[in-house]
C-alpha cells in the first residue's frame, strides 16, 4: 500500500469519528429527554441500570473448570455458528462432497485448523503415520521410498498460502444464488505450513533430463492424481506435514499433502503417497473430465491452474447484518491471487458507481489471503456493497458481467468476479446482482 | 413363505428371536465388529450407519438386525424387496449372509444393485458390526475392545541401534530414503495415458462389461449411463456442449479413453476402489464406449486396439489463454469515480430461488 492512501485512510477514519461523535451526543439528548433511543450496543437507552453490571453473576463467583478440563481446546461454547457446513444439493453423497470456511466469522488472515473448508473425494482416509509411505518413481534415477521420519530429516520451510476451490463462486455463475459468504466465498482457506520443499525430495531420487511433467497421487479411497509441469514443482511447491502449528489434521490430507502456491486446490494432493515423473500430462479425470473450463462456443480450457486475483466482503454480509443502525461501521473482507501479493483493494458503498481505497491490515504475503477495511460511518441508507482487488501483476478483479462475456456461464470453475451485498435500511443483507 | 424365505431361510418375528439372542451371544467379538466396522465402508456409500443416520441411496442400517424389514420410514423400496419381507419378517446372521453373498441372485428387482461379499468370514463381520448397532446408532462394544496403539507396541518393540551403525544409502544430495523395490513401483503405479503408456496387457468385452457394469455401477450411475440423482452421467449429451445446460459425459465431452480406463481402475466402484481386476476394468470401459454409442455390442476392447479408439470431443480443448480476455488484459489504472451513469437497481435476488441451507440453531 502506497503512503498516500494510508494517509487518506487516517484522515477518513479521523473524519468518520468526529461523525460518530456528534451522533452519541444526539442519541444522549434524546435520552435526556426521557425518550427511548437504540444505541449502538443492540440495549434499549433506559434509566434502569444493566444487571449485569450492577449485579453479581455465576462466572464473577464460582469456580471455572481447573487446567487439563479440554486437553485440546475447543472454541468457546456460544461460538456455535462458527462451523463449517455443506450444502446438501450440491453433490451426490457426503464422501464425495465439499463443505465451507464460515468466512464471516473469521477475522485476520490465517484460518484455524478446524474450520478449513473440506473437499474429499473418497471420503477422510484416517491413515497411521507409521503405516504410511510416500514413493517417487518415473523418469528418475533411483526410484524411492519415504517414511514420515525420513520427511522430518529433510531441510524444511514455513510459508503461509491461501488453497482456493477451483470451483468458489462455482455456483454463481447465472446470477445470485447463495445467500451468504460462507457459500459463495466459503471454498478457501490461509495456512501456515511447515513442509519440505518437493525440489529436494525429487533431488534424492534425481529427475532424469527427459522428466517434465509430475503425477502427485493420494492414498485415499479416490487416487487422487493431477498433472503438473516439472517447473512448479522446483519452484514453490512443499509436502507439507504441519498446517498453522500442528500436524496436518485427517480431513487435510494427514499426514503429507501436496502444497501447490496460488494453483487450483485440487491440485494440493492430500494423504500424499507417490510422485511420478514422466515426460507428458496424465489428462487424469480431474483435468479432463472436472476442472476444464467450457466456454460458451462449446471448447474447453484445460489446464488452467492458477487462480486469480479475487476478493470478498465478509462483513457485513448476508450471515452477518448489521445490527447496531446507523454511524460508526466496519465493513472487512479478504483478498488474495494466485499471481503474487494484493496491491490494492477499493470498496464501493454504492454498487460500483463510486470506489474508495480499502485499508489492508495485516501480513502481506505472496499467494496468502490479505485482510481489509473500511471504516466508515453508515448514514441508515441502502448500500451496493462491493470489493475490487488489485493484484501485483495488474490484473483487476472482473465485474460478472465481464467475465461472462468472455466466458458464457458454463465454465463452474474460475470465477473471480465481485460480488455484490445488497444492505438494506434494516441492517440486513442479500446476495443481489444489479445493473 | 416365499422363495426368497425359503432359500435363504428367512423367519418370522415370532422365531427369529431365539436365533438373534443366541447370535448376540456369539458373534460379538470385539475384532469381527471391529473387522465389521472397516468392511462396512464398502456398503457405507448407499447406506448410513450411527447416530444422526438417515436414508441416502439405502435405508438407513441403525439396529437393522432388531427391526422388522422393509419398513423403515421414509425410504422408497423395491416392490422384489417389499414382497421377500413380507409380512414381517426380520433379518438373522445366516439369511443376511446368504443375501448379501449374492444379492441380486436372492431377491431379484431389490434395488441394491451391489455385487455381495464373497468371503464368508467377511460377510459375518460385517453382519457382527450391523448386529453391534443398536436403533439409536450407538455400537455395543465387548469390554474387551480397547484399541491397541500398534504403533506404540511396534516402537517399544524395536531394539535401539547404535546411530554410528546405520548404513547411509548413496543415492541423491542428503541420503534420505530407501531404494524402491519393483514390485512396490508395481503396485502403485496403475497410471494410463493417453498414448497408452501403462496400459496393462489384457482384453474385456462389451458384453463382460455389461455384466459387471449391471451389478457394480448402476446404483449410481444408472442402467444406461444416465446418472441418478446427483450421481454422474457417463453416457449421452453428444452435441450439447453449447446448449444453455450442457451434459458433459465420456461420449460428449471426455477427451481420451485412457481416462475412463485410469480412473475407474483407480477409484470405482464408489467405496471398493481396486478390487476389479485389469480385464474387469477393459469390460467396463467397453461398455461405457457402448453406452455413448462409439462401439457394436460385439466390440472387444484390448490393449492392442486402445490406442485406437478417439473419443468425438478431443480436439475441443484449448491451453488456458485467460490473459487474452480483455477483463484480464488491463493495464490502466481502474476507475475510481462516476463509474456508471445511473443508479445501481437490483436485477436477481439469492433469496428467489430459497437454496441457501437454513441457520443451525
Amino acid at each position: 500500500m502506497t503512503d498516500s492512501k494510508n494517509q487518506s485512510a487516517t484522515d477518513r477514519t479521523r473524519i468518520d469519528t468526529e461523525g460518530r461523535r456528534s451522533a452519541i451526543k444526539s442519541a444522549l439528548a434524546l435520552v435526556g429527554g426521557g425518550a427511548l433511543a437504540v444505541s449502538t450496543n443492540g440495549r434499549a437507552n433506559t434509566a434502569t441500570p444493566d444487571p449485569l453490571i450492577t449485579e453479581v453473576q455465576d462466572w464473577n463467583r464460582y469456580l471455572g473448570d481447573g487446567v487439563d478440563a479440554r486437553p485440546y481446546g475447543m472454541p468457546s461454547q456460544f461460538e456455535t455458528d462458527a462451523v463449517r457446513r455443506d450444502v446438501a444439493w450440491l453433490t451426490a453423497d457426503a464422501k464425495s462432497s465439499i463443505n465451507f470456511t464460515p468466512l464471516h466469522r473469521l477475522e485476520g488472515v490465517i484460518t484455524p485448523n478446524g474450520l478449513c473448508f473440506e473437499r474429499h473425494h473418497g471420503g477422510v482416509a484416517e491413515i497411521d503415520p507409521t503405516k504410511h509411505r510416500l514413493m517417487i518413481n518415473g523418469l528418475v534415477n533411483t526410484p524411492l521410498v519415504f517414511t514420515l521420519d525420513d520427511l522430518k530429516r529433510f531441510p524444511r520451510e514455513n510459508k503461509v498460502y491461501f488453497l482456493e476451490c477451483a470451483a468458489n463462486s462455482g455456483m454463481e455463475w447465472r446470477g445470485s444464488q447463495l445467500n451468504g459468504c460462507q457459500f459463495t466465498h466459503g471454498m478457501i482457506h490461509n495456512v501456515m505450513y511447515t513442509g519440505v520443499p518437493l525440489k529436494y525430495l525429487l533431488a534424492e531420487a534425481g529427475v532424469k533430463t527427459s522428466g517434465k511433467w509430475v503425477l502427485p497421487e493420494g492414498g485415499d479411497a479416490s487416487h487422487m492424481t493431477r498433472s503438473i509441469p516439472l517447473e512448479k514443482c522446483l519452484d514453490d511447491c512443499l509436502v507439507a506435514t504441519h498446517m498453522n502449528g500442528e500436524a496436518l489434521r485427517p480431513e487435510q490430507g494427514y499426514p503429507m499433502r501436496l502444497v501447490v502456491p496460488g494453483w487450483e486446490g485440487n491440485m494440493w494432493i492430500k494423504w500424499l503417497r507417490r510422485i511420478e515423473i514422466g515426460d507428458k500430462p496424465w489428462h487424469q479425470r480431474e483435468e479432463t473430465s472436472k476442472y476444464t473450463d467450457l466456454l460458451e462456443d462449446g471448447l474447453a480450457r484445460r489446464f488452467t491452474w492458477a487462480m486469480d486475483v479475487k476478493s470478498v466482503i465478509t462483513n457485513p454480509s448476508p450471515q452477518a447484518p448489521i445490527n447496531h443502525g446507523k454511524g460508526q461501521t466496519v465493513l472487512s473482507g479478504l483478498a488474495w491471487s494466485g499471481q503474487g501479493k494484493i496491491k490494492h483493494v477499493d470498496v464501493s458503498i454504492d454498487g460500483g458507481r463510486n470506489w474508495k481505497p480499502a485499508r489492508l491490515d495485516g501480513p502481506s504475503w505472496s499467494r496468502s489471503v490479505h485482510r481489509f477495511y473500511y471504516d466508515f460511518n453508515w448514514d441508515g441508507k441502502e448500500m451496493f456493497l462491493q470489493s475490487r482487488a488489485v493484484d501485483e501483476s495488474g490484473f483487476v478483479q472482473p465485474t460478472k458481467d465481464a467475465l461472462r462475456a468472455a466466458r458464457g456461464v458454463n465454465s463452474i470453475y474460475h470465477n473471480n468476479s465481485i460480488q455484490t451485498w445488497h444492505i438494506k435500511p434494516d441492517g440486513t443483507a442479500e446476495n443481489v446482482e444489479i445493473s | 413363505m416365499n422363495v426368497i424365505m425359503q432359500r435363504t431361510g428367512l423367519m418370522t418375528c415370532n422365531t427369529a428371536v431365539l436365533l438373534c439372542s443366541f447370535l448376540s451371544a456369539t458373534v460379538t467379538h470385539a475384532s469381527s465388529i471391529e473387522e465389521g466396522e472397516k468392511l462396512y465402508r464398502q456398503c457405507a456409500g448407499c447406506h448410513q450407519i450411527g447416530a444422526g443416520a438417515s436414508n441416502a441411496f439405502g435405508p438407513q442400517l441403525n439396529g437393522v438386525m432388531e427391526r422388522v424389514a422393509a419398513k423403515v420410514p421414509g425410504f422408497d423400496y423395491s416392490d422384489a424387496y417389499t414382497d421377500a419381507m413380507a409380512p414381517d419378517v426380520k433379518w438373522n446372521a445366516s439369511s443376511l449372509s446368504a443375501f448379501l453373498e449374492t444379492p441380486l441372485t436372492n431377491i431379484p428387482g431389490t434395488k441394491m444393485a451391489f455385487p455381495g461379499v464373497k468371503d464368508q468370514e467377511s460377510r459375518e463381520s460385517i453382519i457382527a458390526y450391523l448386529a453391534a448397532v443398536n436403533s439409536d446408532g450407538n455400537i455395543n462394544r465387548p469390554e474387551n475392545t480397547k484399541s491397541v496403539d500398534s504403533s506404540k507396541e511396534l516402537t517399544e518393540k524395536l531394539p535401539r541401534v547404535l546411530a554410528a551403525d546405520v548404513v547411509v544409502p548413496e543415492h541423491g544430495v542428503l541420503h534420505l530414503g530407501r531404494s524402491a523395490l519393483a514390485e512396490e513401483v508395481a503396485a502403485w503405479d496403475i497410471d494410463v495415458r493417453p498414448d497408452g503408456k501403462g496400459l496393462p496387457i489384457g482384453s474385456g468385452s462389451v458384453i463382460a462389461g455389461g455384466e459387471i457394469y449391471d451389478a457394480q455401477c448402476t446404483a449410481c450411475h444408472g442402467d444406461f449411463g444416465e446418472g441418478t440423482g446427483r450421481w454422474p452421467v457417463l453416457a449421452g449429451g453428444q452435441d450439447t456442449l453449447t446448449d444453455d445446460r450442457p451434459e458433459k459425459t465420456i461420449g460428449s465431452y471426455w477427451p481420451y479413453l485412457s481416462t475412463v480406463y485410469d480412473y475407474v481402475r483407480r477409484a470405482m466402484p464408489f467405496g471398493n476402489a481396486r478390487s476389479l481386476s485389469d480385464d474387469d476394468v477393459f469390460a467396463i470401459t467397453a461398455y461405457l464406449l457402448y453406452l455413448n454409442d462409439l462401439v457394436e455390442e460385439d466390440f472387444v476392447l484390448t490393449s492392442d486396439n486402445f490406442s485406437e479408439i478417439r473419443l468425438p470431443n478431443e480436439n475441443n480443448f484449448i491451453a488456458d489463454n485467460r490473459a487474452e480476455e480483455p477483463n484480464f488484459s488491463v493495464a490502466v489504472e481502474p476507475c475510481m469515480s462516476d463509474c456508471i451513469a445511473d443508479a445501481a437497481v437490483v436485477s436477481q435476488r439469492a433469496r428467489v430461488l430459497d437454496v441457501t441451507p437454513e441457520e443451525q440453531k
